[in-house]
């Protein structure tokens, strides 16, 4: 079932409870009354369609936009990527480490799987700091004078992509196993650390752990299936003006 | 990833056939479904057209209802009946398997998981992850920080053989990281914290 703009967001969430962290990232508070998702879009002045591209790619994996991609920018996109990247950064790892910081002052587990486990964690975040910087430092500056020079097509734009001499598929080659660390780490608390004296604690590291997963999951959904086609026919677009 | 199970189901009621889509998928089934609703007089074309090892047939489709099943075109194949109290004996017992219309969720599922199983359709779940005494002696390298290369050097064997015994290692743990199965191999007592290199 697909969330339409005739929905009521409380059935969106009951439908899909996950997706009230979507929800929030695009400033809707809860609250919600009878509204539909078109009426509270309008209330907070969101972007309706990409709204519902957003939630619909969430709730169901297989969902493909494929025929809403061309009405949305590249900057709408980038936006949305930038304030899940903040609400990883600001909000979800906080909150694990907060969890984190908690165990290591219980006796649930031994001294030394409780550091192991905050340092394995520890590296994780360095990691999707790094992932996240190169993210916002290279590939998406690149992409918004990508779409600026679409746009404009000033001379001062081109200068300046052609000065960065990326492209996206650089991009795309580009490996890191942030996802495989926090495979990892969820895989080491099920099942190789010894018998706590109680996991209820870990078990809500675990939980938000895997929550913190799909997310990501989705978010590079998104960039693959959403940003990275978006940015190809822009290129396309540009090398058929300027052929090199 | 192995290639799904094909499942042909011969069956008029679109409600039927649904529900056995949706039992498989709660089975964890991996499959494609070819379906047919209208009755069947060819029954050797249609099999072999989609090409499926798995037939569940409602004989009711059938012009002939008894099928020939030392045909060679049906050797291997699984045929399940979906019968009713009406269905003669004959019918019945040419199935591999039958299922009663108003069976229950558990008995289905129960039936399947046999038919299976036993057909080898399913892979019983392993056991043994147990890390080989190579394997441990690899995980301890890889934990220490040694490169492919190093650990080669030091067993004699070739790069290839450590990417092979690393690739085991990681499916037997479910650990993808040099940094996870470092700390693994720490909680395994496999390594001590304090012969990390760098330490």
């Amino acid at each position: 079932m697909h969330i339409t703009k005739d929905m009521k967001m409380v059935d969106v969430v009951h439908l899909n409870h996950h997706l009230i962290h979507i929800i929030h990232r695009f400033g809707i508070q809860l609250g919600f009354g009878e509204k539909t998702t078109a009426e509270l879009c309008l209330e907070y002045g969101i972007d309706l369609p990409f709204f519902l591209e957003v939630l619909n790619t969430y709730h169901d994996s297989a969902y493909f936009p494929l025929h809403n991609l061309q009405q949305f920018g590249a900057g709408q996109l980038v936006n949305y990527l930038k304030r899940t990247h903040q609400d990883y950064l600001e909000h979800r790892i906080p909150e694990i480490e907060e969890l984190l910081n908690c165990l290591m002052e219980r006796p649930d587990l031994d001294g030394e799987s409780r550091r192991l486990l905050a340092d394995f964690f520890q590296q994780y975040k360095t990691e999707l700091t790094n992932h996240i910087q190169n993210e916002e430092g290279i590939v998406y500056p690149y992409v918004l004078a990508l779409e600026r020079y679409t746009r404009t097509g000033s001379a001062s734009d081109l200068e300046y992509l052609q000065s960065l001499q990326y492209s996206i598929r650089k991009y795309e080659e580009e490996h890191d196993d942030v996802e495989e660390k926090l495979f990892d780490l969820k895989n080491i608390i099920i099942k190789y650390i010894p018998k706590p004296k109680d996991s209820r604690l870990l078990n809500r590291i675990l939980h938000e752990l895997f929550e913190l997963e799909a997310d990501l999951n989705n978010h590079a959904h998104m960039e693959d299936l959403i940003l990275v086609p978006i940015v190809e026919q822009m290129e396309r677009k540009l090398s058929a003006i300027n052929p090199a | 990833m192995e290639s799904p199970l094909v499942i042909l189901i011969i069956e008029p009621s679109f409600l039927v056939r649904e529900g056995f889509k949706t039992l498989f998928s709660q089975m964890g089934l991996s499959f494609r479904m070819e379906e047919t609703d209208l009755p069947v007089a060819n029954l050797g074309k249609l099999i072999q057209r989609s090409q499926a090892k798995l037939i569940i047939i409602n004989p009711i489709l059938l012009h002939q209802p008894i099928i020939n099943r030392a045909d060679a075109a049906f050797s291997g194949l699984i045929f399940a009946g979906l019968i009713n109290e009406k269905t003669n004996d004959a019918i019945t017992g040419q199935f591999d398997a039958v299922v009663p219309c108003n069976a229950g969720r558990s008995m289905l599922i129960e039936t399947f998981e046999d038919l299976f199983r036993k057909r080898g359709l399913i892979e019983e779940t392993q056991n043994d992850q147990q890390l080989s005494e190579r394997e441990t002696e690899i995980l301890r390298f890889v934990a220490l920080g040694l490169t492919n290369n190093e650990i080669g050097e030091k067993l004699f064997i070739s790069v290839h053989t450590v990417m092979t015994h690393r690739k085991n290692i990681t499916h037997k743990l479910g650990i993808k990281t040099v940094s996870g199965l470092t700390v693994y191999a720490i909680l395994n007592k496999i390594i001590q914290a304090e012969e990390l290199r760098g330490n």
